[in-house]
């Protein structure tokens, strides 16, 4: 490997890690939902995908700047997320843990049939903001949209712990997520912080589709599933209910991804970010940051 | 009233209750043909671009008259469509359900993986009396992958042969642009016909004197392509051949504006030749050059462009072809004397399938199509490339 080598590499893993927030940001919707609810809400991905979808046609219809695109997605994947709580959660038994699986396995194959049906599977085009960016650092490049998405998924991160953290709203959510019977009794409305935390989840991730939207230049509805299993994977890597882990869990799957690829290939590439999560299962099942498992 | 007057108005009345319902009949005989394809999934839009195709050649040939099957009725042509959901084993499940109609041939299907299955259940070789596949000729109309009729004999296509347009396409480079001397391919790995199509562009490309200085591979759904066109970058070839579907195609091409990669020439696939990549990229896809097997250059080509998006589709080298084998069957059906009732649904598809082997020859929307003996299809083609957010004609080469 010559120098051009490792800097094109490292070059890769730069890139690979900016993309990384995307996954990042999914990793936290389905953290939260899994932290609040202990459910895998496994349209999360797809929801964020239909998210974009709904701004550009919003966008479209009110002849809106580009630049809108995010906040008309992040509004669009609050509604959706509220919907798929009505659907998929809120009148499934919940002690079913298989029910509410299936629930938004259907629901991810809608979300997909749904745009498919709308734009007949023709790939669009989405709006990059500072796509013409390029910050020149000696022989390494980063690109402005992937940096303008880097920096916003920071700050959606940042929003949300300050969420978690700083508001009422993010104490019920966290005391349903530790002790829901007892968060019951101290009069918090269960079913209330449920659908809240979808709604902001959904907002999340309509900002994820929008910058994966954005980052790529394109939609298509053959992103839900590969996002899907990337959402997973980073749930897992970085804990299940960890939002820092997930944070920590995106930028690593994202560097890692590319790093596989650009040492051993696409077709290899999968394959050794699949081995990743195996690895995790077995020496560590709680992830990153979360407690250490024992397995029984 | 005479008793010979009542008995001859009795005669006549019974007569015209007797022949009424074989007149309306003879009038209202129709002929189903079965399409099948993509209708859903991310390829819905070959299934949506072919049905109306298919609908618009129903409706020309029934507005001519129809077709006149082998007992001397004229019969309209209705058209039904499948979706196979570009999935193998849905195909053959449709294909199974088609076959058990009285349908005596189906058009389809979109992928060229569904088309490999789907081939391989039907009877290998005519009359083979120890193989009990299918019995039932199938004629494809976008499945691109080459090769794919000779899996059996009751297999068809009315698909350009895209080696023959590679083949020409590099030897025109060849001579046209004689200071061009090596190419980069970018390939998207994991669907059977681009990965299959980079193959006969490097044969043709080392055959026509290029060097090919690599490629890089991706997959439909992947995201980035930033470490696939920095080795681009760094080949810095003259041409870079991109075998790969518009939403993948665009992902590069934009990835490629971003790194400043300027090959000299881009070759796309035939199927990016579509509005799908202008929607997703037209400024990044400026000049690049695709063969396909459709312009609307002739007037028969602008008539069948402007019936198809009437059923809402878009006409492109796929369904174009769908629009040409409406004509094939009709044709066929006509000089083969088809029936079209349920008692004759076994020596029909027999007579199908003889009528579409015999074929030397068929008309075709940019001229005559011709037939080889592996039930192929050999179409005139020509190059587009983009400019200016649309394709236009670059090159019409000789026939």
């Amino acid at each position: 490997m010559d120098l051009l080598d490792i800097i094109d590499t490292l070059q890769s893993v730069a890139d690979g890690v900016l993309f990384g927030t995307t996954y990042a940001m999914l990793g936290i919707g389905f953290t939260l939902i899994f932290g609040v609810m202990h459910k895998i809400n496994l349209a999360y991905a797809a929801a964020s995908i239909g998210a974009a979808y709904a701004s550009l046609l919003i966008l479209a219809g009110l002849k809106a700047p580009p630049a809108l695109v995010f906040l008309l997605a992040a509004v669009s994947g609050g509604v959706i997320g509220g919907l798929i709580y009505l659907i998929c959660f809120r009148f499934i038994p919940l002690a079913n843990p298989l029910a509410t699986l299936m629930s938004t396995v259907g629901m991810l194959l809608l979300i997909d049939e749904i745009i498919v049906h709308t734009t007949a599977g023709v790939p669009l085009a989405y709006p990059a903001l500072f796509s013409d960016v390029i910050v020149r650092a000696g022989p390494f490049t980063l690109r402005g949209d992937l940096m303008f998405v880097f920096v916003l998924g920071c700050a959606c991160m940042v929003l949300l712990l300050a969420l978690l953290y700083r508001t009422k709203l993010g104490l019920a959510t966290r005391a349903v997520s530790q002790q829901p019977a007892a968060a019951r009794l101290c009069g918090i409305d269960l079913a209330r912080v449920n659908a809240l935390t979808f709604v902001i989840t959904g907002l999340v991730g309509g900002m994820a589709g929008a910058m994966t939207g954005a980052a790529i230049g394109m939609l298509s509805p053959l992103l839900s599933l590969p996002l899907t299993v990337k959402g997973l994977i980073v749930t897992v890597i970085g804990g299940l209910g960890s939002i820092p882990g997930a944070i920590i869990a995106g930028l690593l799957v994202g560097g890692l991804e590319n790093l596989f690829q650009s040492l051993r290939g696409v077709s290899e590439r999968d394959l050794y970010v699949m081995l990743l999560l195996f690895v995790f299962l077995v020496f560590r099942p709680g992830g990153l940051f979360g407690s250490v498992g024992e397995r029984s | 009233m005479s008793f010979a007057r009542t008995s001859a108005l009795s005669a006549a009345l019974a007569f015209a209750l007797l022949a009424a319902p074989g007149d309306a009949d003879a009038q209202e005989r129709t002929v189903k043909i079965t399409g099948f394809g993509a209708k859903s999934g991310v390829v819905r839009v070959f299934g949506i671009n072919s049905e109306a195709a298919l609908k618009a050649a129903a409706e020309q040939i029934n507005n001519a008259g129809g077709v006149t099957l082998g007992d001397g009725a004229k019969a309209k042509i209705v058209i039904e469509f499948l979706d196979d959901r570009c999935n193998a084993e849905e195909g053959i499940s449709v294909v199974r359900r088609i076959a058990s109609s009285d349908a005596f041939v189906a058009v389809g299907p979109t992928c060229s993986n569904v088309a490999e299955s789907l081939f391989g259940i039907l009877q290998k070789k005519v009359g083979d009396a120890t193989d009990t596949g299918l019995q039932f000729p199938i004629i494809a109309d976008v499945a691109a992958k080459g090769g794919l009729a000779k899996i059996s004999e009751w297999s068809f296509r009315n698909v350009p042969s895209e080696f023959e347009m590679y083949k020409s396409l590099f030897a025109w480079l060849k001579t046209k642009h004689p200071d061009l001397k090596t190419i980069y391919g970018g390939v998207e790995k994991d669907f059977a016909h681009s990965n299959a199509t980079f193959g006969v562009m490097k044969a043709q490309a080392e055959a026509n004197g290029l060097q090919v200085l690599g490629q890089g591979e991706w997959l439909l759904a992947d995201t980035t392509f930033s470490t696939q066109v920095r080795e681009m970058k760094r080949a810095n070839a003259d041409i870079v051949a991109i075998s790969a579907h518009p939403f993948t195609t665009c992902g590069a091409l934009k990835e490629m504006e971003r790194q400043g990669v300027k090959p000299k020439l881009l070759i796309g696939l035939t199927s990016s030749s579509s509005i799908e990549t202008l929607q997703g990229c037209a400024k990044q896809a400026e000049g690049i050059i695709i063969p396909t097997s459709f312009a609307p250059v002739t007037p028969e080509a602008k008539n069948a462009a402007e019936q198809v998006a009437k059923f809402g589709g878009s006409a492109d080298l796929h369904s174009a072809a769908a629009y040409e084998v409406m004509f094939i069957l009709k044709d066929v059906i006509e000089k083969q004397k088809i029936i079209a009732k349920p008692d004759t649904v076994a020596a029909d598809r027999v007579k199908m399938r003889e009528g579409l082997a015999a074929l030397k020859e068929t008309n075709g929307l940019l001229g005559k199509i011709g037939r080889t003996a592996d039930r192929e299809a050999i179409k005139p083609f020509l190059y587009v490339h983009a400019k200016d957010g649309s394709w236009q004609v670059l090159h019409k080469p000789a026939s």
